[in-house]
């Protein structure tokens, strides 16, 4: 609760309000989520953490408007995305979302270039030059661009999806676990400019890990247990969250 | 292992049962074609058998009697020889003559009149309707017969006779009759009383005496009984020696059938291998990961390799059992097709399915060694490479998309270069139907040695048809379709063989089809032709003059065919005009002379005839004791060695000469209405009972109708195999469905609609489809022209053409089988969830 309390004020980028999910029926039902209330603010980095199954994934696909809910609400922006049908969903994704996953991130058959500009062309938008140029750049990707996913390095092929989602600039990126198939320097890297990201380009960034060395590059964590919120840190440096983390039993 | 190869069966339903779906159809196709051939056999022997049924001994001439007797037939003494023959419990004779049948529009058509055997057992017809006729003026008609002329029991039969006078019966029965030498040649016929026979036809031409045999008196006493009482000149024949001879007639024309039928089954069986195999080799390459790690987890190569096989196995039976039960399904189809087209025996036809063993065994001999075939060299792919690795891989990685192989494109060009070697030797080829087998087995080489450089030019002709594309599902749907091209040409191949074969028939059918409309229009310089469609019924010199006085008709030409024995000639057969008509309405390609003013002693002869016979402008020859002069050459055959006047053929003709012509050509008035003329025309015809009035275009429409009809037999032949093709791609598509399911749902989280992810499938389907549609079309037009240019000889000229209608009919139908085919892959594609989706290892 205090959690939305704190952000009155500061524009929220995305939330959600007595978030439900129930897999299965009967007996084997399990509540993914369980009456989740948090907020996003925008123009910074948020990491969701929590021990495997806790729900990590599950609020990042309903945030994102990959699944539907049980119950609750989702904001992404000033927009109730819980009461889109499916088109407008994929609308408000194309246009408005941006995605990092943690692996197959890009389509094989496309290069570098085309798989960064998939997601402007699906929504018929132009690309502005220098702001691609700028990304490319950074990521250090320019001498790639022609090249397809299989000609690339897992840690090239996550610059790339980084570059995609960020092209279009969009309101919020999610990242569910976009370091974990990466070794540690390529997962740094990925990091680092995420962070920058948020810092020097005001972007919005949501991101889902499991690594406490990843989710001290965040401003904020979201602790999840059992689908419940179970409490969050400011300014996470890597010991404070694995202290948070042995409280929580994982 | 069992266990997991059951539990693995399980898993991956979708799969094969699409797989299953593939060899199924393949297998039905091929018992299907055999099935068929055997039942056309069975049938027609029937048939025959019918003719020959209850008899125990037949009389014919001798095969070495000479000319005359074999006009005369068998003296009628004979028949009461064989009669008064001791065991002979009764004989008739089998005889018929031709006659003008009026149908209820007052038309005549020709037909055989056969009298009805006074022995029950000897009549080789089944009453279906009414009763036989027993008096002189009664008579029972054909069923088929009936219904063509709409006669019908109680109705009148005219009858018109040589000379033109009309004798009528009481129609009192419909009888059917087994196929016979009559029945086959397609002309109506009637029975009636031996006495009614007389009466149209005096004289009696006997072909046949068939006897039974008294009880206790066997064939070969009875034919031994008849030879001594009817003395030499004669062959008697048991019933048994008379079956098992037309038997074997019917054996060589079923057998003819039968060898289209099987090369057809081949075809399908080429075309349903490609399927199966490529099913496979997609399925295998899926479950790559899945072998690795069994293999990780212990189990050996040759264990992972025989669950492959196993599987494969289990699968080929199944399928092959369900493949047989629908080929007779197609079968009995098909049969029931050609029994409401009409057959030789359009009326009769049964539905049969006979069962042999060779079907059975080609059909689970297809099903399950094709399949077995089709899953050795994937598996042993898949079981080579290290498990680690194996693992690793992504489908369509490096090692997946092989590149096309050196060796392939030698042996490929080696395969082409046989392949053109057979085409140039067809091409030399003097003979027409050696000419077109050995080209047309050529132009199958070729089209195997394009088939194998597919992965060569398919990604060509995609990113060709890619360009043109717009909008990102559609360029989507361009990469994917590009991103295997083994997978890609191996799927288009099935398709490409169907177009193939259908474009290359059709060109041919239409450029001979272009042909005969050229030749219909040199020949035809008339307007109109009006000829009796009762061969020996010929248009009356009166008839002649009515027709001339209608108005508008500017001339009137009489034909006249005459054929004479000839000094210099082969063959003195002429055709004769009046002398002012030949250069106007008769205009035949000159090689030589002049053809106006052409006298009663002089002849226009043939350039090959001449040549042949070493005769030139200038020198003389006789025909019928009749002295003729050369004066022009010509180059059309379609007038028999040459051109005389109208008295000259009636002077060859002697005494044989009949009373009217076969022909009349007609000239309108320069600038009449056609339409009018036409109108005016037809008053007088309606005179006429044997008239008809022809003119160039109804006869352009009669031969492409012809044409048409044997097209359409091919196309939907042809269709079968084209069905199991688009299968084959709409079995690819979704094995491709299933294996981009992550990617599916990355586009879909990037925010691809449904409709557009829909759209993507759709247009890979159709792209696919138009690689192997535009190929085919494309190879079939080529290979068209090159059985063209192998047919046509100097004889015979054939000008290439191409009928764009059908053509573009073909391309039409395949874009929409092919949207069809995306239709289910699609809409699976499209519910999936993205999380789902992501989630799939
Ligand atoms: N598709 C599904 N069907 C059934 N249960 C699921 C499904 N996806 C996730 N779950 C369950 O929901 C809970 C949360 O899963 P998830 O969000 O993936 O956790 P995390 O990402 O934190 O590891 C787990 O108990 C998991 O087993
Ligand atoms: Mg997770």
């Amino acid at each position: 609760m205090s959690a939305l309390v704190s952000e009155v004020g500061t524009r929220t980028a995305a939330a959600a309000h007595n978030l439900v999910k129930v897999y299965g029926k009967g007996d084997t039902a399990v509540r993914a989520l369980d009456g989740i209330n948090v907020a996003f603010e925008a123009g910074r980095f948020t990491a969701i953490m929590g021990p495997s199954g806790s729900g990590k994934s599950t609020l990042m696909h309903c945030l994102a408007g990959l699944d539907t809910v049980d119950g609750g609400s989702i904001h992404i922006g000033q927009t109730e995305i819980t009461k889109l049908n499916d088109k407008d969903l994929t609308k408000l994704r194309r246009d408005r979302v941006g995605f990092v996953f943690q692996a197959f991130n890009l389509l094989p058959t496309l290069t570098a270039q085309q798989n960064i500009l998939l997601g402007l062309e699906l929504a018929g938008r132009k690309p502005d030059q220098q702001w691609f140029d700028t990304i490319v750049n950074v990521l250090g990707l320019r001498d790639r661009l022609h090249h397809r996913p299989t000609e690339l390095s897992g840690g090239q092929q996550q610059r790339v999806a980084c570059a995609r989602a960020l092209v279009a600039r969009p309101e919020v990126i999610f990242a569910d676990e976009p370091t974990g198939n990466l070794d540690s320097r390529s997962g740094a890297e990925v990091l680092d400019f995420l962070r920058m990201s948020v810092r020097k380009l005001g972007q919005t960034v949501i991101m889902v890990t499991h690594d406490p060395v990843a989710a001290s590059y965040a401003d904020r964590v979201v602790l999840l247990a059992d689908g419940r919120l179970a409490g969050e840190i400011h300014q996470p440096t890597t010991e404070s969250v694995v202290n948070a983390l042995t409280h929580l039993g994982a | 292992m069992l266990k997991t190869i059951l539990a693995g069966l399980r898993a991956r339903t979708a799969r094969l049962v699409l797989s299953s779906i593939a060899i199924a159809l393949g297998v039905a196709f091929v018992t299907g074609t055999l099935v068929l051939g055997d039942a056309v056999e069975a049938q027609t022997r029937d048939n025959f058998a019918r003719s020959a049924r209850n008899v125990d001994a037949a009389v014919h001439l001798a095969d070495n009697s000479d000319n005359t007797v074999m006009r005369d037939g068998i003296p009628a003494d004979v028949l009461q020889k064989v009669r008064s023959t001791q065991g002979v419990a009764g004989a008739d004779s089998r005889e018929y003559a031709s006659a003008a049948l009026l149908g209820s529009d007052g038309k005549a058509r020709n037909a055989a009149v056969q009298p009805l055997p006074s022995t029950e057992k000897l009549r080789d017809f089944n009453l279906k309707e009414g009763k036989f006729p027993a008096k002189a003026d009664e008579a029972a008609i054909d069923v088929k017969t009936a219904q063509i002329a709409k006669l019908k029991v109680g109705d009148k039969l005219k009858l018109l006779d040589k000379d033109n006078v009309e004798h009528s019966f009481s129609i009192v029965g419909t009888y059917q009759q087994g196929a016979s030498s009559m029945s086959m040649s397609g002309s109506d016929h009637v029975v009636v009383s031996p006495e009614g026979l007389r009466t149209i036809v005096p004289d009696q031409r006997i072909y046949e005496i068939v006897a039974v045999a008294a009880p206790g008196v066997s064939q070969q006493q009875l034919v031994d009984n008849i030879g001594k009482a009817i003395g030499s000149g004669y062959k008697v024949q048991t019933g048994e020696q008379l079956t098992q001879e037309t038997l074997a007639q019917v054996g060589d024309a079923a057998g003819e059938i039968k060898t289209f039928l099987l090369a057809f089954a081949a075809i399908s069986l080429i075309v349903a291998g490609m399927v199966i195999y490529n099913t496979f080799t997609i399925l295998v390459a899926q479950r790559t990961r899945e072998l690795a790690l069994l293999r990780c987890v212990g189990a050996e190569r040759g264990q992972v390799f025989r669950s492959v096989l196993a599987e494969a196995l289990f699968m080929g039976l199944v399928a092959s059992v369900l493949g047989i039960l629908g080929g007779l399904g197609v079968s009995a189809g098909l049969q029931a097709l050609v029994g409401t087209v009409g057959g030789p025996s359009g009326d009769d036809v049964q539905i049969r399915l006979p069962i042999s063993w060779v079907t059975i065994a080609a059909g689970f001999g297809v099903g399950v060694l094709v399949t077995v075939l089709s899953a050795v060299l994937p598996a042993r792919r898949a079981t080579k490479v290290a498990p680690v690795a194996a693992l690793r891989s992504q489908p369509d990685s490096h090692d997946d998309v092989a590149r096309t192989g050196k060796v392939r494109i030698i042996v490929a060009s080696l395969i082409a270069l046989i392949g053109a070697a057979g085409v140039y030797f067809g091409l030399q080829q003097e003979k027409e139907e050696p000419a077109m087998f050995i080209t047309g087995g050529a132009v199958m080489v070729l089209l195997l040695a394009v088939l194998l450089v597919g992965p060569l030019y398919v990604p060509l002709v995609n990113r060709l048809f890619g360009k043109a594309l717009r909008g990102v599902p559609a360029k989507l749907a361009s990469a994917n379709a590009g991103r295997n091209p083994k997978r890609t040409a191996a799927t288009t191949a099935a398709l490409m063989i169907g177009v193939t074969i259908v474009a290359m028939v059709t060109v041919v059918a239409g450029s001979g089809r272009e042909t005969m409309n050229q030749q219909v229009d040199k020949r035809f310089p008339a307007d109109y032709e009006v000829s009796s469609n009762v061969w020996n019924q010929p248009l009356t010199q009166k008839f002649a003059d009515e027709l001339s006085k209608v108005r508008n008709v500017s001339q009137i030409a009489p034909e006249l065919s005459a054929y004479g024995e000839s000094d210099k000639l082969k063959y003195g057969d002429v055709t004769g005009y009046p002398a002012d008509a030949i250069g106007s309405l008769v205009r035949p390609e000159l090689a030589g002379g002049t053809l106006t003013g052409l006298k009663d002693n002089e002849i226009i002869l043939r350039e090959k005839e001449a040549k042949e016979a070493g005769l030139s402008i200038g020198s003389s020859l006789k025909i019928s004791d009749k002295e003729f002069k050369v004066v022009a050459l010509i180059k059309d055959n379609s007038y028999g060695a040459g051109i005389v006047t109208l008295p000259a053929a009636q002077s060859i003709l002697k005494d044989n000469a009949p009373k009217g012509y076969q022909k009349l050509l007609v000239k309108l008035a320069p600038g009449t209405d056609i339409a009018v003329a036409r109108a005016d025309l037809e008053r007088v015809i309606a005179t006429s009972p044997v008239a008809v009035l022809n003119s160039a275009a109804e006869t352009k429409a009669e031969l492409n109708s012809q044409i048409d009809q044997v097209l359409l037999f091919i196309w939907a032949l042809v269709g079968l195999a084209l069905i199991i093709a688009l299968f084959g791609i709409a079995n690819t598509l979704t094995l491709s469905v299933l294996e981009r399911t992550r990617e599916s749902a990355l586009l879909r989280a990037l925010g691809l609609t449904r409709g557009q992810l829909r759209q993507m499938l759709v247009v890979e389907s159709i792209l696919m489809a138009l690689i192997g549609a535009v190929v085919g079309v494309l190879l079939g037009a080529g290979f068209g022209w090159l059985l063209v240019q192998a047919i046509s000889n100097a004889e015979f000229q054939i000008s290439f053409a191409i009928p764009f209608g059908q053509i573009g009919v073909m391309l039409g139908l395949a874009v929409i089988a092919a949207v069809i085919a995306a239709a289910l892959p699609a809409r699976r594609a499209a519910r999936n969830s993205v999380v789902a989706g992501m989630a799939e290892a």
